[in-house]
């Protein structure tokens, strides 16, 4: 980072924002084309029934709670990043942390999406609000989806918030440097910041409150997450490592989804100087950390289910490595905790080509371990006779394709019209003291 | 005729700053604002400012959302008064889970309103009195002075290593 001035912070992250060639257009109208695929699929749902999901007694819950559950959990790095890091003043998370908080925001509009996309009929979802209504009928906030409703909102609130406020100083620079209509859009979007003292006091403060609550804010949403699973008395679900365990695997894979969005733009958008491989080996460092909290987690389970000696979670244990599943249980081991211990090998944590394949193999690891979680339980729970299995129908497929579409299509659209490098936050990193010209 | 001229130095150089404002605090100029591209603890500690009160609007927000949750769950539990899964109607576990959420959820509102009332944003006069260069790679040390001492400012500004920018002039 010595090498870099404000000057050239500056200059780097605002070439990022001039007009995109026509291949940016292209694959933003190929993404496009997902989502609507996926919204073809959901109106098609709502047309004629959630029969067309693959769901069904016993497995009622399937990829669309499955994906909430991912989405939610590639949320919450971002705040990892943003909040905690900053609270332990990290500074290698700085070229990081807007790229990230993004993606929080993003990931938990998604996740939104699939409480509603589950609910089957979707008008009906003002049930979950607690407004006065002529049935007189009040929500039941003794259930952990009630909790779920109120965490959700208050995260996707929160996050959007932190996002926006840390990037207030960022909107003014681009003002500062911007003619006609763009410069009007961002003369109104940044408030007016000119970065006097008396702005920059109060920010300085505020922004500290918002790392403070957002930290165990974080930790409860997912913490509330795997209490939808278990508070129900379900083999496999009715544990109480659930919290720790889903909050760790949310930061494990929300930390490979940074590298998989940061290896592509850092060398798209010629970060290289900003985004070191420093950074990203950081990054690798911390997914060894979560994936080995991980690895205890599963290895916690299954020591308990045999230490309990309850037959119904002895039986759901042997079940998932051997049974129905057990493709999507090793998939989900060998990608979560052996896959990231290629990284205690200084090659693969500093080769960007390493650190990217991993990222994927980890993602596709975080996706399977909710399905396994999700499905292998509720398919084989108590009573042999009602035992059933489940597999995704192509409608789930398509929301599924639609919903990742719709997380690429609005990071593409965001790195292109905002700065996806915090240019205060690095010039904050770069030092001060020293005269900031070129 | 003009009486007051309020004129910017702007330094490359942050520790040029603080020392331009550590001499103007020993002058007959009132230092009128510092803009910096960065959050300086250098400079907020040369202006000696007080903490800011922002944690006060956050901390009511906090206290407000606990109670608001929590009572909003009581509330709704006492609608129905049955018990569920075995629990009392008004209970304490689940229901505080709800305060906390809330706590968050206004603690955050609370910050966001105090932000804006303390930093007095939306605001774009103040944009009328700023240099662009600004948000860039300078540092905007804004004095006022009377008209006589004009050319005296502008030497001192040149003499601390910065460029001199009259901002605005008029009578007062």
């Amino acid at each position: 980072m010595t090498e870099l001035t404000f000057t050239t912070i500056d200059q780097t992250i605002l070439d990022t924002l001039k007009p995109p060639d026509r291949s940016y257009w292209v694959t933003v109208g190929i993404l496009f084309l997902g989502v609507l695929t996926g919204a073809a699929c959901w109106v098609y749902q709502i047309l004629t029934g959630l029969g067309v999901a693959g769901m069904n007694i016993p497995v009622a819950w399937g990829t669309y709670l499955i994906n909430f559950v991912f989405w939610v959990g590639i949320a919450h790095s971002g705040t990892l990043i943003s909040a905690i890091l900053h609270l332990l003043r990290a500074g290698w998370r700085n070229p990081i942390a807007r790229a990230a908080e993004t993606m929080t925001v993003f990931a938990v509009c998604i996740a939104g999406l699939f409480p509603f996309i589950h609910l089957g009929r979707v008008w009906m979802v003002f049930f979950m609000l607690p407004v006065p209504n002529q049935r007189n009928l009040w929500q039941n906030f003794q259930s952990p989806l009630m909790f779920d409703v109120v965490a959700i909102s208050t995260y996707l609130t929160v996050s959007s918030l932190f996002w926006y406020t840390g990037m207030l100083p960022d909107l003014a620079i681009i003002r500062d440097r911007a003619t006609g209509v763009r410069k009007k859009i961002f003369k109104v979007i940044s408030l007016g910041w000119t970065g006097a003292h008396e702005q920059w006091r109060h920010y300085a403060r505020g922004y500290l409150f918002f790392a403070a609550l957002a930290t165990p804010l974080v930790i409860s949403v997912h913490s509330v997450v795997s209490w939808d699973f278990a508070l129900g008395i379900v083999p496999g679900w009715h544990t109480t490592i659930f919290a720790p365990y889903f909050v760790a695997g949310a930061i494990h894979s929300g930390l490979a989804m940074v590298l998989t969005l940061m290896i592509p733009i850092r060398k798209i958008f010629h970060y290289q100087k900003i985004i070191t491989v420093k950074v990203l080996e950081n990054v690798a460092k911390t997914i060894i950390f979560t994936g080995l909290i991980v690895a205890f987690s599963y290895a916690t389970e299954f020591f308990m289910a045999w230490y309990s000696r309850n037959p119904l979670e002895i039986a759901i244990f042997k079940y998932r490595p051997t049974g129905d599943y057990a493709v999507g249980f090793w998939i989900m081991v060998i990608c979560n905790t052996m896959v990231p211990l290629l990284f205690f090998f200084k090659r693969f944590r500093t080769t960007t080509l390493w650190l990217f394949v991993i990222s994927i193999f980890v993602n596709i690891g975080m996706w399977f371990e909710r399905y396994v979680i999700i499905v292998s339980s509720v398919s084989h729970d108590f009573i042999p006779h009602a035992w059933g299995l489940y597999s995704p129908s192509i409608i789930e497929f398509g929301i599924l394709i639609g919903s990742f579409c719709l997380f690429f299509f609005l990071y593409l659209l965001f790195v292109k019209h905002l700065p996806s490098v915090s240019m205060t936050e690095m010039k904050e990193a770069v030092g001060q003291g020293a005269s900031h010209a070129d | 005729m003009p009486t007051e001229y309020s004129v910017m130095g702007l330094f490359t150089d942050e520790n040029r700053a603080i020392s331009a404002i550590e001499a103007i605090k020993d002058s007959p100029w009132q230092l009128r604002r510092v803009h910096s591209p960065i959050p300086s603890h250098k400079i907020l500690e040369a202006m000696n400012l007080k903490k800011s009160k922002v944690g006060w609007f956050t901390l009511a927000g906090g206290i407000t959302g606990f109670f608001s949750g929590f009572l909003l769950a009581a509330f709704t539990a006492s609608q129905w008064n049955l018990i569920v899964g075995g629990k009392p109607v008004i209970a304490l576990v689940p229901f505080f889970i709800v305060g906390f959420e809330f706590t968050i959820l206004f603690a955050i509102f609370g910050n966001v309103v105090g932000l804006i009332h303390q930093m007095q944003l939306p605001e774009y006069k103040g944009l009328e009195e700023y240099d662009p260069r600004c948000s860039g790679h300078h540092f905007g040390v804004t004095v006022s002075c009377e008209a006589d001492d004009l050319e005296g400012l502008k030497l001192f500004f040149q003499d601390k290593g910065g460029e001199v920018k009259v901002i605005s002039n008029g009578s007062v």
